[in-house]
């Protein structure tokens, strides 16, 4: 995941190179660092490097990990002359390379050649059982060729041997959410707020599954979650707030009659409300009356 | 129902949703479609880019809803429609999500149009002189499910502005996509404007 101050760092480098300002190498670096795919603006800075002697020179022993990088931007790029050519240099410098061969089996992925892909991983994988690189990448073959069940599948393997692998968590959520498999999204932010207790995303995620789920006992859940959302980011998470807006509104809607926890349900509804309000006057004051008028809807629907 | 409908979108709302799609290639996005009922059909006048992250969950589409109808009602327009773009170039289904917002749209204005991105017909854009829209269009038949309409819709799907291919492609070139701010990019900071409403300017 990434934090503000790198994505701000990222944003302001991207524009540093952009405008003729320098600083490619430390972008380059930037994004491999946060395992970010920016492949287009990898591969324009990366190949004018790479095609200037001079500075190639001046990378010394980088310069290979930058093949790698620019390699793989330009088979994301389809232009896989240049993965080829790239591909080719790092040949000559490291024979029998298995992280090489890698990028061989990546570049026949790129090219539409499933079948000596997946041969191709699976050689490598022999040798190297718990690679987790070319584990993936038969996820993403698989996800590719528009094999979701396949992927789920695959994905599960990965799983079981690297459960700590909380991107992976989060990728088999996705594909879940995507295919309407709510139930298994939410036993995957179930794993990740077990080993991840403190970061908000998992909570929000979380949240927003259980009220896409439906059902009283699920919003009450939501709500929860959504409270520990703001809880952990300081009151300033607007996904957060709305969402306990919603799930007050639906919650009142579905125990009409109920008197339970009414009065807890409305101040935690006119607390959000108030604070989204707040946000919305500093930050969005065009948007203040829409907003205002959302608000109040979902406050007479409750 | 839909069936017999004609449809024209105005160039504004409909580069918009190119440029969206463009903007975040490596996943699926979605956005919805404002306009109203005229003499001849439906008429599409704007359109509001929605997501680029976790389409299939209902807080964040709830809320985007909500907000639309608030202020588009006021100018007395209504949601008319669903566009959906997948997230990888060949594929050409519509999946349940994008057709459960599409049934949810449906309820409320029966006409709805569903819009699919069509990859292949974007990529041949800089080829042709097509002056069609680079979408699909589907609609609710009699027996309630989504029916594409024919593989060449341009008779009920149309562009009101004949030239609004050579702008879009002109946008392209300029990378305008950069410029396009969706509602998720609004929740993630309420100061990004949804309705780019200085987008064209």
């Amino acid at each position: 995941m990434v934090s503000k101050t790198e994505e701000d760092q990222l944003i302001r480098l991207e524009n540093q190179v952009e405008n003729g300002g320098g600083g490619a190498w430390e972008y380059l670096c930037l994004v491999r660092k946060l395992k970010l795919r920016r492949s287009d603006k990898v591969f324009k800075y990366g190949s004018a490097i790479l095609s200037d002697h001079k500075k190639r020179s001046a990378l010394g022993p980088e310069e290979w990990t930058l093949y790698e990088q620019v390699a793989i931007a330009a088979m994301d790029c389809q232009r896989l002359d240049v993965a080829k050519e790239y591909i080719k240099v790092l040949q000559g410098k490291f024979h029998d390379s298995k992280r090489v061969g890698r990028l061989e089996a990546m570049l026949l992925e790129a090219k539409g050649l499933w079948a000596e892909a997946e041969k191709a991983y699976s050689s490598l994988l022999e040798e190297s059982q718990f690679d987790q690189v070319i584990h993936k990448r038969r996820v993403a073959m698989a996800k590719a060729q528009g094999n979701l069940s396949g992927a789920i599948e695959w994905l599960n393997k990965y799983l079981e041997i690297f459960m700590a692998d909380h991107d992976a968590w989060r990728e088999l959520a996705e594909i879940y959410v995507s295919l309407q498999m709510y139930k298994q999204a939410a036993f995957c932010y179930e794993e990740l707020l077990l080993s991840h207790p403190t970061i908000p995303l998992y909570h929000l995620s979380y949240a927003d599954v259980l009220y896409t789920l439906g059902g009283v006992e699920n919003l009450h859940a939501a709500k929860k979650y959504y409270a520990a959302t703001i809880d952990l980011t300081g009151g300033k998470n607007t996904r957060a707030l709305f969402g306990i807006c919603l799930c007050a509104s639906a919650i009142a809607q579905l125990t009409r009659g109920r008197n339970k926890d009414d009065k807890e349900n409305s101040e935690l509804h006119s607390l959000s409300a108030a604070a989204l309000e707040k946000a919305y006057k500093q930050e969005s004051p065009t948007k203040v009356s829409v907003l205002s008028s959302a608000l109040r809807s979902l406050k007479v629907s409750s | 129902m839909g069936g017999e409908s004609r449809y024209e979108i105005h160039q504004s709302a409909y580069i918009k949703l190119v440029l969206h799609a463009l903007k975040h290639r490596t996943s699926a996005v979605n956005a919805v479609l404002l306009g109203r009922s005229a003499a001849a059909g439906v008429e599409i006048v704007d359109s509001v880019p929605l997501f680029h992250s976790q389409i299939g969950l209902l807080p964040p589409l709830e809320i985007a809803l909500i907000m639309i109808e608030e202020y588009y009602g006021e100018k007395g327009l209504s949601i008319v429609g669903y566009f959906h773009a997948n997230e990888r170039y060949d594929d050409f289904e519509l999946g349940g999500v994008a057709k459960n917002i599409g049934d949810h749209i449906t309820r409320y204005f029966p006409q709805a149009a569903l819009l699919l991105l069509d990859n292949k017909k974007l990529e041949s854009l800089q080829k042709g002189k097509d002056r069609s829209p680079v979408v699909q269009l589907y609609n609710k038949d009699a027996s309630s499910s989504w029916k594409l309409v024919g593989s060449d819709a341009s008779s009920q799907l149309a562009l009101k502005e004949p030239s609004a291919n050579v702008v879009l492609l002109d946008y392209i070139s300029s990378e305008k996509w950069k410029d396009i701010e969706d509602f998720d990019d609004h929740l993630d900071d309420i100061s990004k404007d949804w309705l780019n409403s200085k987008l064209f300017n």
